[in-house]
């Protein structure tokens, strides 16, 4: 069973996706924040990361090249309510970028696709 | 500032271990070693930067940085910040990730952030190890006329020389093909087959190219990490790379070394002597700057023997009482009476002792060579004392006493 970390400072988006995508078939490890995302990273075998990017503390794009940093290779997607991150170069080393909306389709299917399910 | 360098932002690579320039490098950076007397390597691509008009320039440091950042305190303290000019000189952060840097391309990787920041157009990429003069605009004209993804600078080597550099193959457009490390095989030129095109280590890149290729890289498991090894080749083919050639009106190759054995070192300053020299630093038109040093006029002494001097580069604050022959001498260094200095490059004060025989040899900075001690004229003799190089060329580093070894 492949293993996502979801982490997103918003925690009624973080049970959402944890549902969804335990659904899926996935196990789901969730992060209220970017340092916990890193730790999580670090210590656990984790095969895809959705990030959120605001969060307090440390936002996403500061996180996503310590998380590549941490564990290469792996496929992170970008997962925030905010169009204009994707201009940043910061933005540029994730797998992915998904605008959040209620439909997770998008989200899921980008996920089958990363991780060779597709 | 020049219209045409709006939106370029100029990066010189200066990190790398240098361990082919050991001993020379064992406590320094290689940008940072000492050339042509008075200058340190990293001041040619430096003097050609503001002689191109650049005048904001960011140098990565790595190993042995305390060395290039005292220099760049000490000898380029030139630029105004509140021009909006800096010349910064920049450790790996540990921002992004938290190693050194893996090669030259992950070191722009890790410095992202700071592309960020500037969204410059271009990004120039140069090497603080190069002798040349060279102005980056006119590079910058090429690459921007061909639209290029990627501007390689390359230099023409005859084929048979070839084998030893990063070589290039394009097509007639100057369109690169296929970049080639040290191939036994080295591909011609299509309008010139006796010579190739060895890559000089100098890039433009369009910014965000620049940005999606080292990040593919850096996510990269295996390779190198470098722009020869890894990005020209991951982008040849898919991208638009072109080669701009690094020549004079004539066609003839321009004046350009890569000082990256000890051997090439020691050669690269016979450039520098004769007349005319092949490499000349009293060109007027393209002023090399080196670091000040206030000492006073050299003096030659004379009592009763002739002082002979020939064919050298004398750096001020020098005392010279014997026989100087194609060397070069930084300040400060003594000949005592009747010694004799036969091509040998002498760095800050290096005393030759009455009597002492120096022959091509490099000595660093504060030895002192007791009288009547002979360097370069036994062979066997200074292969147990020094390092000694595959031409033949004797090293004294400033870690020994002389005088133990007597």
């Amino acid at each position: 069973m492949k293993t996502i970390l979801v982490a997103d400072d918003e925690e009624p988006i973080r049970k959402l996706l944890e549902g969804e995508l335990t659904d899926e078939g996935y196990r789901v490890v969730l992060a209220a924040n970017a340092r916990e995302a890193l730790k999580i990273v670090e210590t656990q075998p984790i095969d895809l990361v959705v990030l959120d990017i605001r969060m307090p503390g440390m936002d996403g794009l500061e996180a996503l090249p310590r998380i590549l940093g941490l564990k290469e290779g792996i496929p992170v997607i970008l997962h925030t309510a905010y169009s204009q991150y994707q201009e940043s170069f910061m933005s540029w080393a994730a797998d992915a970028y998904i605008i959040k909306s209620a439909d997770f389709t998008e989200l899921k299917d980008k996920i089958k696709e990363l991780l060779h399910e597709k | 500032m020049l219209e045409s360098l709006k939106g370029l932002t100029t990066i010189i690579m200066a990190g790398g271990k240098g361990e082919r320039l050991d001993p020379l490098t064992r406590d320094k950076a290689k940008p940072s070693i000492t050339f042509g007397g008075i200058y340190r390597i990293i001041d040619f691509t430096l003097s050609n930067c503001i002689n191109s008009g650049i005048r904001r320039l960011y140098v990565l440091t790595q190993y042995g940085g305390f060395s290039l950042d005292q220099h760049l305190r000490q000898a380029w303290d030139i630029v105004h910040p509140d021009l909006g000019e800096y010349i910064y000189s920049m450790p790996p952060q540990q921002i992004m990730v938290s190693r050194w840097y893996r090669g030259t391309a992950d070191s722009i990787y890790q410095n992202l952030n700071l592309l960020e920041k500037e969204r410059p157009r271009q990004v120039l990429i140069l090497s603080g190890d190069h002798v040349y003069k060279m102005n980056y605009l006119e590079m910058l004209e090429f690459h921007r006329s061909r639209n290029a993804d990627m501007t390689v600078a390359a230099v023409m080597v005859p084929r048979e020389e070839a084998g030893s550099f990063g070589i290039l193959k394009v097509n007639a457009a100057s369109e690169v093909e296929n970049f080639l490390e040290k191939p036994p095989e080295p591909p011609g030129l299509p309008d010139n087959p006796d010579f190739s095109l060895a890559s000089m280590g100098v890039y433009i890149f369009k910014a965000e190219v620049l940005v999606e290729e080292v990040i593919k890289d850096a996510k990269k498991k295996t390779g190198k990490h470098d722009f020869g090894a890894d990005i020209i080749p991951q982008m040849v083919g898919r991208k638009r790379v072109f080669a701009f050639n690094f020549q004079d009106a004539a066609g003839a190759p321009r004046y350009w070394r890569d000082i990256g054995l000890l051997d090439a070192y020691f050669r690269a300053h016979y450039d520098l002597l004769g007349e005319p020299p092949v490499f000349d630093l009293f060109d007027k038109g393209w002023p090399i700057r080196g670091r000040p040093q206030l000492c006073p006029p050299s003096k030659y002494i004379y009592s009763g023997k002739a002082i002979i001097v020939e064919d050298s580069l004398i750096a001020s604050g020098c005392i010279i009482e014997g026989t100087v022959r194609e060397s070069v001498l930084s300040p400060r260094v003594r000949v005592g009476p009747g010694a004799r200095v036969d091509a040998a490059i002498l760095w800050d004060g290096v005393e030759i002792g009455a009597g002492a025989q120096v022959q091509r040899a490099i000595i660093e900075d504060g030895v002192k060579v007791p009288p009547g001690f002979a360097i370069g004229q036994d062979r066997e003799l200074d292969a147990r004392r020094f390092p000694v190089t595959p031409e033949g060329v004797v090293v004294v580093p400033n870690n020994v006493v002389l005088e133990d070894m007597q």
